[in-house]
């Protein structure tokens, strides 16, 4: 706008000019009739050029206002100040959080209730093609020596758009298997808890620190490959439950001091080209020996496939996974007349149905309907004859209940699960969850 | 190195290969210019179109498009040929999961939307919002009733805000051509 006041400014000092110039002549070089006819058709000539000028130039200011104005003026009532202010400065804040109310139904002694999780995002723009992500998550509110909580750097990486189709990472992201782990905010799933199968078998939240690069095409395929950090199968404690709970969890590192001799490989397709439709497999693979004394060309290998369906207000979700720790029996016959050996393969898979009942102004009611099997230890290597462990059992867990989305990012929850092979009373669960 | 490392970097290594080719052919940004083609590609001009809303306009829109996501900033042009309007290209902002998504899309002279042109993602998450498919969907549609998000409109599994987003955004622009661009006498 300063620019084009300028010109405009210009150009009437340049008319004023013109006319001082053609008036102010003195009497005694007085031009005939003729030539101030002329030079009157001159001037004529030069208001008009300079009026197309000054409507020209108008023209490009209101242009130019108008872009500067319409984006305030007429989204005033949608846009928050504060996100085009930091949207300018290119720093923005996200987060999500979920509390949590468990009362099994045979033993209400264990009934607890918990901040699962209160995780606040950060993103800053450094450019046009250059941003960092972050996220800072508290698990069960409280954490010291003496309580259950846990203050975890969840994500910390640089993305760099190389072109609107190619996106490349470095730093701790978040791997790109299954269909909860990149998706893991409480509005983004059915169930007051995670699924077991995407918990105990893909151990979500799951990240690793490395790169990945991930492209999408025009007709719908994603793919993701990177280079990353892996498991360390020497935090197995066969003292402790917690591996056949979810043998990767128990050795995931997280990347806090993890060892990385040994580096792992993601391969990841998704297939969204059908509206309503996706489909995606990934495989993982790496060495969790990382030179450890005892530990030799110990590759975990973990791989899935999932599928989901949105057919009207239907919504199916369907996923298999599946891993494996190869040469195990070494390790193991130094665990023996331990409760928890190492598994050398373990799997799960479950099936989910649900359906928007009521849609309202944004609000929406949903039940759903889960069926879930897995077993953590669904094949041990052979030991030394009586050695050997029974492969454990399979587990199945049906799960129905609803959400209540209301909102844009806000989630009540109420479920029944019940529990078949593992024993376990019936669970009652009640939850809180938002995003933004 | 072991020899399950080696395949893992085989692996690795075999995908990033196969990776380019599919990626450049589609590398290129959409200009606006470029978005204004695809929307109206026998329009011979586009004006810029100046939008002053009343309060009244406002609330109307609001109550016609329903919730919203934060919006960035908005730009109308009229597009025509040989001095006959063909309708209106609009270019909105919204947010997808933390990042702008810049998109544009036509309102016919009959109400008729086109295809959604993305113009920028800027975050890796979401990026699926640019499938052709995808941005299909929306074409022909008239009528707000339309327009429903899972229903008429489908998700994106793994790009739900960026896809819901966007959606809510198109709805939010339809219902400004039916209460300010649309010509009187098509007012129903």
């Amino acid at each position: 706008m300063q620019r084009s006041t300028i010109r405009i400014s210009s150009l009437l000092h340049a008319a004023v000019a013109i006319a001082v110039g053609a008036f102010a002549a003195p009497p005694a070089a007085a031009a005939t009739q003729q030539e101030l006819e002329a030079q009157l058709a001159a001037l004529a000539s030069e208001v008009s050029t300079l009026r197309s000028e000054l409507a020209r130039v108008s023209q490009e200011q209101q242009a130019t206002n108008a872009r500067a104005a319409v984006p305030v003026q007429v989204l005033g009532q949608t846009t928050d100040s504060a996100t085009v202010a930091e949207a300018e400065s290119g720093l923005d804040f996200f987060g999500y959080g979920q509390i949590d109310y468990s009362r099994p139904k045979d033993e209400p002694s264990d009934t607890t209730e918990t901040v699962s999780r209160f995780v606040v995002g950060m993103t800053n723009e450094f450019d046009e093609k250059t941003r960092m992500v972050s996220e800072l998550e508290v698990e069960n509110t409280v954490s010291s020596a003496d309580d259950p909580g846990e203050v975890e750097v969840e994500q910390l990486y640089i993305e760099r758009t190389f072109d609107d189709r190619l996106f490349g990472k470095v730093g701790l992201f978040l791997i790109p298997s299954g269909l909860l782990n990149e998706n893991h905010e409480p509005t983004r799933f059915y169930g007051v808890f995670r699924n077991r199968v995407e918990t105990a078998i893909i151990p979500t939240t799951w990240r690793e620190g490395g790169m990945l690069m991930q492209g999408t095409t025009e007709f719908g395929l994603r793919w993701d490959a990177g280079l990353t950090t892996g498991f360390d199968l020497s935090k197995w404690d066969p003292t402790s439950p917690e591996g056949k709970e979810s043998p990767l969890g128990s050795i995931h590192q997280e990347l806090a001091l993890a060892k990385a001799s040994d580096m792992s490989g993601i391969f990841a397709l998704n297939y969204t080209g059908i509206p309503g439709v996706r489909l995606g497999a990934s495989i993982f693979s790496g060495d969790a020996a990382q030179g450890q004394p005892g530990f030799d060309d110990n590759v975990v290998t973990l791989w899935e496939a999932h599928g989901t369906w949105t057919p009207g207000k239907f919504e199916f979700a369907a996923l298999y996974a599946n891993g494996h720790i190869s040469n195990t029996s070494k390790v193991n016959l130094t665990f023996i007349g331990n409760p928890t050996l190492i598994p050398e393969s373990f799997y799960g898979w479950y099936g989910q149905a649900a359906y928007d009942l009521f849609d309202w102004d944004g609000n929406s009611v949903r039940p759903f309907v889960r069926f879930e099997r897995l077993n953590t230890a669904s094949n041990y290597s052979d030991l030394s004859p009586g050695l050997t462990p029974e492969n454990g059992p399979d587990q199945d867990i049906i799960t129905g209940g609803f959400s209540f989305l209301f909102a844009q990012g806000v989630v009540l929850k109420a479920d029944y699960q019940h529990f078949h092979g593992i024993g376990g009373s019936d669970l009652i669960n009640f939850g809180m969850g938002y995003q933004f | 190195m072991a020899e399950a490392d080696r395949g893992v970097f085989g692996l690795v290594g075999a995908a990033m290969l196969m990776m380019p080719t599919s990626v450049v052919v589609a590398a290129e940004y959409l200009t606006i210019d470029a978005a204004q083609r695809a929307i109206f590609p026998s329009a011979d001009s586009f004006e810029p179109f100046v939008l002053a809303l009343t309060g009244e306009q406002k609330s109307a829109i609001v109550g016609l498009a329903g919730p919203q996501p934060p919006h960035g900033s908005l730009r109308v042009w009229k597009a025509v040929h040989a001095g006959v309007p063909l309708g209106y290209v609009l270019l909105d902002e919204v947010i997808g999961r933390s990042d702008l998504i810049t998109y544009a899309i036509g309102i016919g002279s009959d109400g008729a939307l086109t295809p959604v042109e993305v113009l920028a993602y800027r975050e890796s998450h979401g990026a699926e919002i640019r499938n052709a498919a995808w941005r299909r969907q929306f074409a022909d549609r008239r009528d707000l009733s339309e327009l429903e998000f899972r229903i008429d409109i489908k998700n994106i599994s793994g790009a739900t805000l960026s896809s819901e987003h966007v959606t809510q955004g198109v709805r939010w622009l339809l219902a400004l051509w039916e209460t300010v661009l649309r010509e009187p006498s098509h007012r129903s």
